[in-house]
């Protein structure tokens, strides 16, 4: 896909910084976990509005899911969402000291606190490199258990078109799988294509 | 803070500031060692800043789900990222009692706690912070929200559940109208036939007396023939006797008569029937025979059957059932008609069989064809009001909906059998006795 937001270089440039912020994250990841994560390559790419929807479901693959939003906001400014495959979250209950009844609200919390700190490592790890400072919402549940082609509603969104980095995380040797994009809109990569910049020039 | 002058001077309006923002403020270190506990901690918890400090956390308040916190904070010490708990997952992590002691609600202070990550100088995260917000009042304005939402929904069924119900009433008025017209009309027609049919009937009689003695009289005068002795008068006779053909109009005449006879017997039977039928003057509930009732019904209709069906009965012995027998019948009428329809005119005379029995405190009347059945769509929509499977104009599609209605009025039920071109057939259940009326 031609990338009409950023140039090559800072392509190029975001791509190494989300490899770099990635492998931290999922160092640090495994230190709350426990357990080694693996994660995959991040794949950038730009959608428009009508396109979003579309490819979360893509990313998701057929059958039901659970999505988690938070905002990150500061220089750079976006909304992740964190997609769970069917159940597989609540492979992660012990892993996070939950107990063994997982009723509905705390199955819900559970979702949250995974996006929280998937979404935390991976942001902060990018924006550490980019050297700026992000802050976080409260996550909140996007959707739950619902096709993967309803996670999320084309119209409710506001961004004419984003920018979406993707990146797949698994446990060794548990079901849970996860996938958790970065969605920044269209009026906020001024600031990114300036963040970038900078790290250009730094290396 | 622009007006301040001296560092120590805004550390001192910050350390006013945590302790009485009207949020709760704590902090603990890694080990879970309490380094902040403010005002607002202190006042809800009951415990004094003075008693927590350099205490552990989970010593002093052993309720909290312990590994789960540690875990949270841990999270929060090494990614450095603020972690949340939201009232309406985990409605509290301290357990408060709320601000309403007196006015009520809720039994604890709902709570939002944030996790914020306290950096050393060198950028380790030495202590984490959380910050607890009350958030009782919008717990309880979102549970009257709730409350009324629910409300609002079980109104909505209510409504949705009268208006398929008005509808049905609707539907059945329209067709006992119908009905009751229909029946007006027969009963009229009836009564109507009934005068002519009282002189035919009555006249007959006398005609047929007449007969029997004129022919009598003949019989009388024939062994006379021999003693006339005018030959001219004799063969007169003889060929006015072969010209009428005499014989055979002795032996028809009384057979006529008697086939007139029965033909009246057969109107008076029709008229009766139709009386039954309509039973205009009869909504009450009465203790009928059903066998009767299905006969006389079967008498209405047998034009439409008798040139495509023959009809098997299997009549059982039944008690009178308390019923509307006119309404019954009109059921009747309706399963027997839909029957005849149903049948395959390619395939020559159908059967209709017409059975009834008795179980329990139940009755039962079957109308069994062999004609084309059900597709899963008709049998799905058979009692749905204006479902028709017969062409525009021909059928109202409110014949088996009033029918189902009528049965239900009497607290009894259709069961419904059915296979392509193997046929269908009708069970109409009901109660011999309406108040006991309860499933077998």
């Amino acid at each position: 896909m031609t990338m009409e937001f950023i140039s090559d270089d800072q392509r190029d440039a975001l791509q190494e910084v989300a490899n770099i912020g990635m492998g931290q994250a999922g160092a640090s990841i495994a230190r709350v976990l426990g357990e080694f994560v693996e994660l995959s390559v991040p794949r950038i790419s730009t959608v428009d509005a009508a396109g979003i929807p579309a490819a979360l479901a893509a990313l998701a693959g057929d059958g039901v899911a659970s999505a988690v939003r938070q905002a990150f906001i500061g220089e750079l400014r976006g909304e992740a969402i964190a997609i769970f495959s069917e159940h597989s979250a609540h492979d992660l209950a012990e892993l996070l000291a939950y107990g063994d009844a997982l009723d509905a609200p705390a199955g819900c919390e559970l979702l949250l606190d995974i996006g929280n700190v998937l979404v935390g490592a991976c942001l902060g790890g990018i924006a550490g490199l980019l050297r700026t400072e992000i802050g976080f919402s409260a996550p909140s549940l996007l959707a739950d258990q619902v096709a993967t082609s309803d996670l999320i509603q084309a119209e409710t969104i506001a961004a004419r078109c984003a920018l979406l980095v993707e990146v797949r995380f698994g446990l060794e040797k548990r079901v849970f799988r996860c996938h958790l994009v970065m969605l920044m809109p269209e009026d906020a990569l001024a600031a990114l294509r300036r963040a970038l910049d900078r790290f250009i020039e730094e290396f | 803070m622009t007006s301040l002058s001296h560092p120590g001077e805004s550390c001192a309006l910050l350390g006013s500031l945590v302790e009485r923002i009207d949020v709760g403020i704590f902090a603990v270190d890694r080990t879970g060692t309490v380094a902040l506990w403010n005002r607002f901690m202190a006042v809800h918890s009951g415990k004094s800043s003075s008693e927590m400090l350099g205490q552990n956390l989970f010593a002093m308040f052993p309720e909290l789900p312990r590994p789960w916190l540690e875990k949270k904070l841990e999270s929060v010490f090494v990614l450095g990222n603020n972690a949340f708990t939201l009232w309406e997952l985990r409605p509290y992590l301290f357990r408060f009692p709320h601000n309403r002691p007196i006015t009520g609600g809720l039994d604890t202070m709902r709570q939002n706690v944030t996790f914020l990550p306290l950096r050393t100088p060198g950028g380790e995260v030495s202590l984490v912070c959380g910050t607890v917000f009350d958030y009782t009042e919008t717990a309880l304005a979102q549970h009257s929200l709730h409350d009324a939402i629910a409300a609002l929904n079980k109104e909505k069924d209510a409504q949705a559940q009268l208006i398929v119900k008005l509808e049905a009433a609707q539907n059945q008025l329209l067709q006992s109208e119908k009905m009751a017209s229909i029946g007006q009309l027969a009963a009229g027609v009836a009564h109507e036939i009934n005068n002519p049919i009282g002189f035919v009937n009555s006249n007959l009689q006398t005609l047929k007396k007449y007969c029997e003695q004129m022919l009598q009289l003949i019989s009388t005068y024939e062994p006379t023939e021999a003693q006339i002795t005018d030959s001219g008068l004799l063969s007169r006779i003889s060929n006015l006797k072969q010209a009428l053909d005499i014989e055979f109009l002795q032996e028809d005449l009384p057979a006529l008569i008697k086939e007139s006879e029965e033909g009246l017997v057969r109107i008076k039977k029709i008229v009766e029937d139709l009386k039954d039928f309509s039973h205009v003057n009869e909504s009450e509930w009465q203790y009928a025979d059903i066998n009767a009732g299905l006969d006389s019904t079967l008498n209405v209709v047998w034009n439409e059957v008798k040139y495509k069906a023959t009809v098997d009965k299997h009549y059982g012995e039944l008690p009178a059932i308390e019923c509307l027998a006119a309404q019954l019948n009109q059921v009747f009428m309706n399963l027997i008609v839909n029957a005849v329809q149903a049948l395959d005119e390619s395939k020559g005379m159908g059967t209709i069989t017409l059975s009834t029995g008795h179980q329990d405190e139940w009755v039962w009347v079957e109308v069994r064809d062999n004609g084309r059945g059900m597709s899963d769509e008709t049998r799905r929509r058979v009692f749905e009001p204006f479902f028709t499977t017969k062409p525009v104009g021909k059928g109202t599609g409110l014949g088996m909906s009033v029918s189902y209605n009528i049965v239900q009025k009497h607290h009894g039920r259709i069961e419904l059998t059915t296979a392509p071109d193997e046929g269908s057939c009708f069970r109409v259940w009901v109660p011999v006795k309406q108040a006991q009326a309860a499933a077998p």
